[in-house]
């Protein structure tokens, strides 16, 4: 496809007309938050005009990158500040209640039937990238049977996550900005959400690049 | 949000400032950051992207708050105004000078492409043509094209950083295809935009965003709603099918896609 990609190569970067979309509607684009009726009426615009289409495409390159997508999701306050000053005496509180369990009566109904533990539920396995690959531009795993939804996290092998992103699918793509190197090693992981609040995780795999020789 | 919109409200602009700051800093930085790597560049867009919102009493924000019903998240238009911004920066301020002494490092005809496809962001071909008529009238485009390669090689891990991503346009594919040029560049572009506009508005935008701007599968189902990557796929794949054939019929060949 790269002879179509140099055909239709914008020439020199457009200057800006009056119908080119404005912020809010390359953001609503980007992050997919635009209704059927707005983005009706933004197509035909972004089909003819480089300018709005590299700004898209740019934003939302952004928006997957791990620190943006925190530090967005931080400061929209999915993440209330000081929450973490609340988190320990909370966890103390369910401790205490897992402990003395008041509502524990199995001697007066022994035969009760229960749900599968959570331990008990299948958990995704990664498929792809796993040891040494010569390329990596997407993760893929298994399916878990009744999963809505998958959360995949990778991280460099200092622990630090380099991506993170939910979909709905068994792959999803590693985004170019983010640029993985044959000097190192990476980890990924995939949780599968199987009910409300209850996600099942696969083991940690472990891959690296093929190093290629200098040409 | 609402506690430094408040104070906009209230007309007291330098405390609805403070208020900004302090919850929208790191994602200013962030997105600096994914533009720029050199942390002198880095602090130095940051306050050129600080002057720019704080202009006018916060006009920008002044606008985003008394606009109509947004469509966007607030934290995603900040994104999409920082990038605008940050580039703004390299394009026409001290980023500039910082590009140009980054490129200084390479050969003649490498620093010439530089010039115009990341500071002059002219496309390839253009590239291509004003060398020619300028500087070398025998280079090849083949030649042009590994020059092209070995340029994008050689700015896109410096300083820049994703900038030039931006100002720039895709890293030349190694191919032994070697597309023709002289004449039938035009006919062949004329053609392909041809068949593009017989296509469904989405079909279109999606061959757009997915083949010409390189956006990953799965956030172009995201921009055009669709519901996942593989959407995606088997939809691009579909319309370049169409498109071959009608390419074929106005005799160009498959190597032309």
């Amino acid at each position: 496809m790269h002879a179509m990609r140099h055909t239709l190569e914008p020439t020199t970067a457009a200057a800006a007309s009056p119908d080119c979309l404005g912020d809010d509607a390359i953001a609503s684009l980007a992050d997919g938050t635009i209704d059927a009726t707005g983005r009706a009426a933004a197509l035909p615009h972004l089909g003819a005009c480089a300018r709005c289409r590299g700004a898209v495409a740019s934003v939302a390159r952004t928006l997957s990158v791990p620190e943006v997508s925190r530090t967005s999701r931080l400061a929209a306050g999915a993440f209330p500040r000081g929450w973490y000053r609340a988190a320990f005496p909370i966890a103390a509180a369910v401790g205490l209640l897992v402990l003395v369990r008041p509502w524990d009566n199995r001697e007066r109904a022994p035969n009760r039937h229960r749900a599968p533990t959570i331990e008990a539920g299948e958990a995704p396995q990664g498929v792809f990238p796993v040891d040494t690959v010569d390329l990596a531009k997407e993760l893929r795993w298994t399916s878990v049977a009744g999963a809505d939804r998958y959360r995949v996290t990778l991280f460099d092998a200092s622990g630090q996550v380099l991506y993170e992103r939910q979909v709905a699918d068994t792959f999803t793509t590693i985004p170019d900005s983010l640029r993985l190197s044959p000097a190192n090693e990476y980890l990924w992981k995939v949780d599968a959400r199987t009910g409300f609040d209850r996600w099942v995780t696969s083991v940690f795999v472990r891959f690296s690049l093929q190093v290629r020789p200098p040409r | 949000m609402r506690e430094w919109t408040g104070k906009l409200d209230q007309g007291r602009p330098e405390a609805a400032w403070e208020l900004f700051l302090r919850r929208y800093r790191r994602l200013l930085l962030a997105t600096i950051r994914h533009y720029a790597h050199d942390p002198d560049a880095v602090m130095d867009a940051f306050t050129w992207v600080c002057d720019a919102l704080r202009e006018n009493d916060l006009a920008r924000l002044r606008r985003y708050t008394a606009g109509p019903p947004h469509r966007a998240r607030f934290s995603t238009w900040l994104v999409a105004v920082v990038r605008n911004l940050t580039i703004d920066w390299y394009r026409h301020n001290e980023g500039r000078r910082r590009l140009a002494a980054d490129a200084a490092r390479l050969p003649r005809l490498r620093r010439r492409i530089f010039e115009y496809v990341f500071l002059e962001q002219r496309s390839h071909v253009e590239a291509y043509e004003l060398i020619r008529s300028r500087d070398n009238p025998e280079l090849s485009f083949r030649a042009f094209l590994a020059e092209l390669r070995e340029t994008y090689r050689a700015v896109l891990p410096g300083r820049g950083g994703n900038v030039l991503r931006e100002l720039g346009r895709f890293l030349p594919e190694e191919t032994n295809h070697v597309e023709p040029f002289e004449g039938e560049w035009g006919d062949r572009r004329a053609a392909l935009e041809r068949a593009l506009r017989t296509l469904p508005e989405v079909d279109r935008v999606a061959v757009l965003l997915y083949v010409v701007e390189d956006v990953p599968a799965s956030d172009v189902a995201r921009i055009l709603g669709l519901p996942n990557a593989k959407a995606v796929y088997n939809r691009v794949y579909r319309t370049l099918a169409t498109v071959r054939d009608q390419l074929s019929r106005a005799g160009l060949g498959r190597e032309d896609l």
